[in-house]
C-alpha cells in the first residue's frame, strides 16, 4: 500500500462526500430562499404542477417534442446511469443480494443477472456517451454554445464510464474486497484495494462527485426548479 | 411605413428630435404625465459627466451581481443550463438564420458567463473550467443587437429540458443595456411617449374622442342603431382596456366589444378612460422595471377611481399578461378591489352560453388564428379567440403547430415597433411564421395583439401576400346579431 493509494481510497472518500454534501446544500438552499415575485408559468398546462416536474425528471416529455433524435440518446443514457448507480450499490453492499435472495433469486442467479444487465448497461452508457459527444462536437448548434466545461463534465463521465467497463470486461474483481473497503470507511477505518483499474476508476468518480456541486451537472437539481417555476399554476 | 407611426408622429406635435434629447439623459425634473393627474417625477438615470468618466464594466458586473438575490427564475437559469441546442432548434430568430449569435443559448451565456465569473466560487476558482469570463472592455455595445434579436417568444422554454425560459435572460441584457442608456431610440421613444401621453400612440384627448365618434358613426352606419361608447363614465362595472391600436389603427375590435355589451344590454355598464387607453407597456420590453410600474400604475388609479368592478383588458397579450401575471401575483399595489378579465374570455363565455348569435355568411373567407405568445404561452388565453372565430367565421383553420406551440410572428418582445430592424424582422424572424400561414391558404389572419398585427401587416407587404391581418373582435364585429340582424357593410379594405 502506498500514499498515493490512500488518498485515493482513503482520504478522498471522505473529502468528496463532505464538499458534495455542502456544495449540494448550498445550491438548493439559495434557489430556495431566492424569491420568485409574478408568475412565470408556461401553457398550456394540464395536470398538477407537482406531477409536470415529475414527468420532466423522468421522461423528458418537451425534449420528446423538441429533439427526438436527442430524447432518445440522452433518456437512454440517463435511464442506464440510473441503473448503473443500482448496481453499484451492489459492489458496495450486500442489500440487493440479500433482496433478490429474499424473493428466491439464487447467488447464480444474481451473478448472471449482474453480468448480462450490467455489462449491457455499461455498454450502452459508453455507447451514449460517445454519442453525446459526438453530436456536441459535430453538429454546428451544440458546437458553438459549447466551451471547455461542457466537454470537461462529459468526457470525465465517459472516462469513469470505460474504466467500469474494463474491470467489468477486462482486469479480475472481486466483491467481497469492494464491500470491505466500504465497509472500511464507514467505520472510518479505511483500507485499500489493492486493484490498479479500480484506483483509477474511483479517483475519477471522486473528482466527479467533488465536480458536481459546481458544474452543469447540477441539473440533476436544477430541473426541478426551473420547471418548478413554468409549470407553477 | 405604418398608419401606427403616423399616427404617433401627427398626435406628438412636439416629440421629436432636439427636445426629446433633450429631456433624456441628466433631466431630474418633474415631468407632466397626463393632464389633470398629479405630477410624478420620472426618475432618469444620470450618466456620469464627461470630467468623471462612466465606469461600464462595474455597473454591468454589479447588475449582473444582483442576479444572485433574485428573481428565482434568473438564478436558477444562471446555474442549470446544459448546453443541449435545443432552443436553438425552435427559436424562429435562429429559423431564420443560424448564426451564432441567434442561438438563443449562446446569447443567454453573454451574461450567464459573466455571473458566473464573479458570483459563484467554482467560477471565481477555476474560470473557464466552468464556463466563466470576465466583461470584456466595450462589449455592451454589441449587447444591442444581440439582446434586441430575441422576440422573448418563450418558445425555446416550452421545448428546453430544463425548462429555461430564455426571455428573461434577453429581459436582463435589456435592462442592463437600458441602464446604461443603450436602449434603441425607438423602443426609448416608445416608452417615453407612453409616459408623457398615456399611451404608446402619444394620441391626446382630442384625438381619442374623435376616433370615438368615428367608431359610434361607424357603427351607426353599420346598425341603424345607436351603439355607444362610454367614456369616463364613474361607477360602470367593467373598465376596458384596449391597446391604443385598437382605438386609433384597427378600431374594429373596439367596435366588437361595443357591440357585445349592447347585445347583452350592459351598453351602461362599461366604460373607457379618455386619459388611459392603452394598455400597451414597453417598460416590459426594455426591461426597466421602474417605467413598466410608472406606466402601469395609472390604470390601477383609474379603476380604482372609476368604482370598477372588472378591470376588462382588451386584445393586447403582453398588456393582459403584466396585469394578470405580474402586476397581480406580484402585488405590485397590494389587493385589488376588482378582477382582471379578458376581453376575449368573455365574449367567449357569452357564446357558450347562447347569449350572442351570429351571421357567419358575413365572414366567409378562409381565416386563420395567429396566438399572440404574451398571450398563449404566458396567459393561456387560447381556446377563447377560437371559440369567438369558430362562432362568427364560416371557415376557420388552424395554423400547425398553433396556441403553446406557435411560432412567434416575428415581432414580439417589441420588435415590432422598431423599424430600424426592418429587414431583419421580414426576412429572419418572420421567416417561419410566414410559411406557416402560406399552408393554411387563410385570406384574413386574426391576432389578438396590437404588436403581432403590425408585424404580420408588414410580413403579408414585404412577401406579396393577399392576406389581410386584424384582431377577433373585428370578425365577430363583422357578423354579430343585433336585433337579428348583422352590420350591412361590404367592404372592410378602407
Amino acid at each position: 500500500m502506498n500514499s498515493a493509494s490512500f488518498f485515493v481510497l482513503g482520504v478522498l472518500p471522505y473529502l468528496a462526500v463532505v464538499v458534495f454534501a455542502a456544495g449540494m446544500i448550498n445550491r438548493f438552499y439559495t434557489w430556495f430562499k431566492t424569491p420568485q415575485p409574478g408568475k412565470m408559468t408556461l401553457f398550456p398546462a394540464g395536470g398538477s404542477a407537482t406531477g409536470g416536474v415529475l414527468a420532466e425528471t423522468f421522461f423528458f416529455p418537451s425534449l420528446f417534442r423538441g429533439d427526438r433524435v436527442l430524447w432518445f440518446f440522452a433518456w437512454v443514457f440517463h435511464a442506464t446511469l440510473a441503473l448503473v448507480f443500482l448496481g453499484h450499490i451492489r459492489v458496495f453492499t450486500g442489500l440487493i443480494d440479500r433482496v433478490l435472495m429474499s424473493i428466491g433469486v439464487s447467488p447464480e442467479g444474481i451473478d448472471a443477472m449482474s453480468s448480462t444487465l450490467g455489462g449491457a448497461a455499461g455498454v450502452v452508457l459508453l455507447a451514449t456517451g460517445l454519442l453525446l459527444l459526438f453530436r456536441r462536437i459535430v453538429q454546428q448548434r451544440t458546437r458553438e454554445i459549447s466551451n471547455f466545461s461542457d466537454f470537461f463534465a462529459l468526457l470525465l463521465l465517459i472516462a469513469i464510464i470505460f474504466t467500469g467497463d474494463l474491470m467489468r470486461f477486462g482486469t479480475h474483481f472481486e466483491l467481497a474486497e469492494t464491500r470491505a473497503w466500504a465497509r472500511s470507511l464507514v467505520t472510518f477505518s479505511p483500507i485499500v484495494v489493492n486493484n490498479g483499474m479500480f484506483q483509477v476508476h474511483a479517483l475519477l468518480a471522486m473528482v466527479l462527485i467533488i465536480y458536481v456541486p459546481f458544474s452543469k451537472i447540477m441539473h440533476f437539481g436544477g430541473i426541478f426548479f426551473t420547471q418548478a417555476l413554468i409549470k407553477r399554476r | 411605413m405604418s398608419e401606427r407611426n403616423v399616427r404617433a408622429e401627427e398626435t406628438v406635435p412636439e416629440h421629436d428630435g432636439e427636445k426629446a434629447a433633450q429631456a433624456r439623459p441628466g433631466d431630474t425634473t418633474p415631468r407632466k404625465m397626463v393632464p389633470g393627474k398629479e405630477e410624478t417625477p420620472v426618475v432618469v438615470d444620470l450618466p456620469k459627466t464627461e470630467r468623471e468618466p462612466r465606469d461600464v464594466a462595474g455597473e454591468v458586473v454589479g447588475a449582473i451581481g444582483a442576479i444572485k438575490d433574485g428573481p428565482r427564475v434568473l438564478k436558477t437559469y444562471m446555474e442549470t443550463c446544459v448546453k443541449c441546442g435545443t432552443c436553438a432548434t425552435q427559436c424562429p430568430v435562429y429559423f431564420g438564420d443560424p448564426s451564432k449569435k441567434y442561438n438563443p443559448a449562446a446569447r443567454s451565456d453573454l451574461i450567464r458567463s459573466i455571473y458566473k465569473k464573479h458570483n459563484t466560487r467554482s467560477g471565481k476558482l477555476l474560470g473557464g473550467l466552468v464556463g466563466a469570463r470576465d466583461y470584456e472592455d466595450r462589449e455592451v455595445e454589441e449587447w444591442v443587437e444581440h439582446f434586441y434579436s430575441c422576440t422573448g417568444c418563450r418558445r425555446c422554454a416550452t421545448f428546453c429540458p430544463m425548462g429555461i425560459d430564455n426571455s428573461v435572460i434577453t429581459r436582463k441584457g435589456r435592462a442592463i443595456l437600458d441602464k446604461l442608456g443603450l436602449t434603441p431610440d425607438t423602443m426609448k421613444r416608445v416608452v417615453e411617449i407612453s409616459l408623457e401621453t398615456g399611451n404608446t400612440d402619444g394620441a391626446t384627448l382630442e384625438a381619442f374622442k374623435a376616433a370615438i365618434e368615428f367608431l359610434e358613426e361607424e357603427m351607426r352606419d353599420e346598425h341603424g342603431i345607436d351603439i355607444k361608447i362610454p367614456v369616463d363614465v364613474e361607477g360602470a362595472e367593467y373598465f376596458y382596456v384596449p391597446p391604443s391600436g385598437d382605438v386609433l389603427v384597427n378600431p374594429e375590435a373596439t367596435t366588437g366589444i361595443a357591440k357585445v355589451f349592447y347585445v347583452l344590454g350592459l351598453q351602461d355598464k362599461w366604460t373607457m378612460s379618455s386619459r388611459l387607453f392603452d394598455g400597451a407597456n414597453y417598460g416590459l420590453f426594455t426591461g426597466d422595471d421602474k417605467s413598466m410600474k410608472a406606466d402601469n400604475e395609472p390604470y390601477i388609479k383609474e379603476a380604482k377611481r372609476l368604482g370598477a368592478k372588472v378591470l376588462f383588458m382588451g386584445e393586447c397579450g403582453h398588456a393582459y399578461r403584466i396585469m394578470k401575471m405580474m402586476m397581480e401575483p406580484g402585488k405590485w399595489w397590494g389587493d385589488l378591489p376588482f378582477e382582471i378579465v379578458n376581453c376575449m374570455e368573455f365574449t367567449a363565455e357569452k357564446i357558450l352560453t347562447g347569449e350572442l348569435q351570429f351571421d357567419k355568411s358575413k365572414n366567409p373567407q378562409p381565416v386563420t388564428y395567429h396566438d399572440p405568445c404574451n398571450f398563449g404561452r404566458s396567459c393561456n388565453i387560447v381556446e377563447e379567440p377560437r371559440i369567438i372565430m369558430e362562432a362568427s367565421c364560416q371557415d376557420f383553420r388552424e395554423m400547425y403547430p398553433n396556441r403553446g406551440d406557435n411560432w412567434c410572428c416575428g415581432g414580439g418582445g417589441g420588435l415590432s415597433a422598431m423599424d430600424d430592424i426592418y429587414e431583419f424582422r421580414m426576412t429572419i424572424t418572420g421567416k417561419k411564421k410566414m410559411e406557416q400561414i402560406r399552408d393554411t391558404d387563410a385570406k384574413y389572419v386574426a391576432a389578438a395583439c396590437s404588436n403581432c398585427k403590425r408585424q404580420l401587416t408588414q410580413l403579408m407587404e414585404y412577401h406579396k401576400e393577399d392576406v389581410a391581418v386584424g384582431g377577433v373582435h373585428d370578425m365577430l364585429s363583422r357578423s354579430i346579431l343585433i336585433n337579428g340582424k348583422a352590420a350591412e357593410r361590404v367592404n372592410y379594405d378602407d
